[in-house]
């Protein structure tokens, strides 16, 4: 009697042990799965060519999603790293403008995208971490503060990035194309970031705040970097989408904002806080950009786009979910 | 000069006063027991030890020094070890990070030495190994562990601390006596480096087995400090008890209605779930029957069960001769059942909107209603609502603008719309100011005296033994004994609850 029990018991174990410890094996599969259907309704989607173009469009989602996993880590959220985005992009064109589209001054603007991200990211942790107010209320209002600064910026879309900037970010050195170069050094940045005593922090302080701060740990501080490491992704992300598009715009973020916590979620990291991969973030990132270009690619007519697409991350959504709780269960 | 002393520390949240005089000093090398009953203040006086908790007046003194904590990391630094009775873990890390958190060995400033973590977490698992039973391993996660093992995680992460005063708020009310055996072993040997420890238990034996000297806690104040070999079971439980254990009037009214042996309307046989095993007790028209014990030896799971609000029971629930089994609250409420959690937050209360909403929705659901009539709903709301005497400015202001107690009320109030059989009350006064709590239980009465069924537990000894027509005192998830008629005093309550498990 009691060995069948062990035995019906230990089966699902090992499965939800090994889901435990990967937790973005799903999005994996449904990335594969979504990478064959490419393949099969456009044989081209999977060349060399291709793969290069979907890199260089979607590493700023990716970024992005990786941002607002830090931050999801500590159960907090940020809604303004689409605006914050948008801020780098016009700031760093209009000084790159200033500065002479000199490869100096190309790289001076993007140290100040950095700082400009990393000092957004310190002004929402202070509402959220330091005054204590909603993080959904408080990075929505940011948000808006900083896409306003980012129309005072360039009011209107479409002031270029200096030549040297776009060549490089599209260019191919050594046989391999830029942006090839930008992921590894990606992952291996996200390598190392994983296994600082912040990344620990941050995820017990999501576990349960009211205990880390009985731990001794320092909340509030912790949350605070938490905000500080998304603005500088952030950044990060921003400085992908220059390169990618060529040009300034207030609002290139805005879109952006709800991707990047979808991506997050597919990715299997919880939006309670505590679990999570950035890797899986990664995935999930990939996956809104592959059902984008798949249905392009099966041939919807223009005006159901849209709404395919909402049906697809839907359908991700709960493929990725179910298995996740059903590992859980 | 003590360790660590404590003068006139008091701390008040809002009208209610968690401690009013906590005075008491720690030796080096001396296991310090604290006890009391539910609420007395022994969790408050510890959290401020730690840091977590800001007294509002008073002074704490390590080393003859008088410090000021600004939380908890503070306190750490200071030399303070803390075991929380709820636990302080991190359940989606690993038993090692959990043992480490506070002070995560870094190399290179920023990255977690992951070598020193497993290094250090190991030294302390390994003072439990031969007891910490299967699945525990330094890499699994503190979810997917059993209860008694997280409580010794949450131990090892104290110890972990290497603190000159360690201070243990129910360690061992989970584990097994092996468990135990080991841990105290553990204490000894810290007692003999010269380590200061704060223990509580509510185990009677283990307070024997381990203290050197006792602290009294009764009502938020420290009555009285002995030495162990000086003092016995006895004396410490009337100590507890105090000159009110005289006082407390069972209640008289009650006691026929327990006697006449009316009809049975709720009976329980057998009834089994996480939390409790083999529950079985009848409760007949009229009567109160009260559930007493420490705090979370099963009250409120029964009840939470029968209430349907916890699936993964098992045994034989009769409500009025029919055989049910509630496997959800709709279901049990249209059978008959109302429930009435201290949890207004979690249970009760339907925040941020109107008080008409808050006292209908039972109605609702009862007479399957589908669209709201305002005229109607008005007409058996008042009626309820001035049952009770509830204070509120109109019906469409929120629940949220009403006192604590009013809240109570407006939520007591949606049960009485359409009588059900059997209340259940899980210690429905919590966080309620006096004068609601008599009108809550002089209503009570009188919904006894029209013949509903009640189950009342309750953390406060004195609504137990004022209210109940019989106690069934719980432990370790079962009943252990039953008081009735004029058995019901304080000195058998506390006598039964801390009996040993």
């Amino acid at each position: 009697m009691s060995d069948t029990t062990v035995i019906a018991g230990s089966a699902p174990r090992s499965f939800r042990r090994f889901i435990e410890r990967f937790p973005f094996l799903p999005a994996l599969v449904i990335l594969v799965v979504l990478l064959a259907l490419n393949g099969l309704f456009e044989p081209n989607s999977l060349s060399y060519r291709a793969i290069r173009g979907l890199i260089s469009t979607y590493l700023a989602l990716i970024l992005l999603s990786v941002a607002q996993t830090y931050v999801i880590y500590a159960a907090d959220l940020d809604l303004s790293v689409g605006a914050i985005l948008s801020l780098v992009n016009v700031g760093i064109i209009m000084l790159m403008q200033h500065l002479g589209g000199s490869p100096g001054g190309v790289l001076l603007a993007c140290g100040a995208g950095i700082l400009i991200g990393l000092a957004c990211g310190i002004v929402n942790g202070i509402v959220v971490a330091v005054l204590r107010l909603q993080a959904i209320v408080a990075t929505f209002a940011t948000s808006i503060l900083f896409t306003g600064l980012a129309l005072y910026v360039l009011p209107v879309a479409g002031t270029p990035a200096p030549t040297v900037y776009w060549r490089t970010y599209g260019g191919t050195f050594f046989g391999f194309p830029f942006v090839f170069y930008v992921a590894v050094a990606i992952a291996i940045v996200l390598f190392l970031i994983a296994r600082t005593r912040l990344i620990t922090q941050l995820l017990s302080v999501g576990d349960d705040q009211q205990a880390a701060y009985q731990t001794g740990l320092p909340v509030t501080l912790i949350r605070l970097k938490g905000y500080a490491l998304c603005g500088v992704f952030a950044a990060l992300a921003a400085l992908c989408v220059t390169g990618d598009t060529a040009s300034g715009d207030p609002l290139v973020g805005g879109e952006m904002t709800l991707n990047s916590v979808a991506a997050v979620v597919l990715g299997g990291t919880a939006l309670s806080g505590g679990v999570g991969s950035v890797t899986g973030s990664v995935f999930g990132a990939l996956i809104i950009g592959l059902i984008s270009s798949l249905v392009f690619f099966v041939g919807t007519p223009s005006e159901w786009q849209n709404l395919v697409q909402g049906l697809a991350i839907l359908l991700a959504l709960m493929v990725g979910v179910l298995v996740g709780r059903r590992a859980k269960s | 000069m003590s360790k660590l002393q404590l003068r006139g520390v008091r701390k008040a949240y809002g009208a209610t006063v968690a401690l009013r005089r906590g005075d008491m000093k720690l030796d080096r090398g001396e296991v310090h027991v604290l006890i009391g009953s539910n609420g007395s203040g022994k969790s408050t006086l510890c959290k401020i030890v730690a840091g977590s908790v800001r007294p509002d007046g008073g002074e704490v003194l390590i080393d003859g020094r008088s410090v000021e904590f600004s939380g908890p990391n503070d306190a750490r630094k200071a030399g303070i070890g803390i075991f929380y009775q709820e636990l302080s873990l991190a359940a989606h890390r690993t038993v090692a990070e959990n043992i480490c958190l506070a002070a995560l060995p870094v190399s290179g400033g920023v990255f977690v030495d992951r070598a020193k973590v497993a290094e250090t977490a190991r030294r302390y698992a390994d003072l439990f190994a031969e007891v910490a039973g299967t699945g525990f391993s330094l890499d699994a996660t503190v979810e997917s562990l059993r209860a008694d093992q997280r409580q010794l995680v949450e131990i090892m992460k104290t110890l972990a601390t290497e603190a000159p005063i360690l201070i243990f708020d129910e360690p061992t009310s989970a584990l097994d006596r092996a468990q135990v055996d080991c841990f105290f072993g553990i204490l000894r040997r810290l007692k003999e480096e010269g380590r200061s420890i704060i223990f509580i238990s509510h185990r009677m034996d283990e307070i024997f087995a381990i203290g050197d000297r006792v602290t009294v806690m009764r009502d938020g104040e420290t009555i009285e400090t002995d030495r162990i070999a000086d003092t016995d079971h006895d004396a410490i439980i009337r100590r507890m008890v105090g000159e009110k254990g005289e006082l407390a009037p069972p209640a008289e009214a009650a006691n026929d209605a327990a006697s006449g042996g009316g009809q049975v309307i709720l009976k329980v046989e057998g009834f089994s779930g996480p939390g409790f095993s083999n529950i079985g007790f009848e409760v007949t028209e009229g009567e109160i029957v009260g559930f007493g014990g420490l705090h979370g030896q099963g009250q409120s799971a029964v009840l939470r069960a029968l209430f349907g609000a916890t699936p993964g029971n098992s045994g034989s629930v009769v409500l009025d001769g029919r055989s049910m089994s509630a496997a959800r609250p709709r279901a049990a409420i249209r059978e008959g059942f109302a429930y009435i959690s201290g949890d207004r937050g979690r249970d009760g209360a339907i925040a941020g909107r109107p008080i008409l909403e808050n006292v209908t929705p039972i109605h609702f659901l009862k007479n399957r209603l589908a669209l709201a009539r305002p005229s109607h709903l008005r007409n058996k709301a008042l009626p309820a609502l001035e049952a009770l005497k509830t204070k509120y400015a109109g019906l469409a202001s929120s629940i949220n603008s009403l006192s604590g107690g009013n809240q109570q009320k407006v939520i007591i109030a949606r049960w009485l719309i359409d009588r059900p059989a059997v209340l259940l009350l899980d210690d429905p006064t919590k966080g309620i100011d006096l004068q609601t709590k008599t009108d809550l239980f002089a209503l009570i009465r009188e919904l006894a005296a029209e013949g509903m069924a009640i189950v009342l537990y309750s953390s406060e000894d004195a609504e137990l033994l004022n209210n109940a027509d019989r106690i069934l005192v719980f432990n370790s998830g079962a009943i252990a004994r039953e008081l009735t008629g004029s058995d019901r005093t304080r000195y058998n309550l506390y006598h039964a609850a801390y009996e040993a498990a």
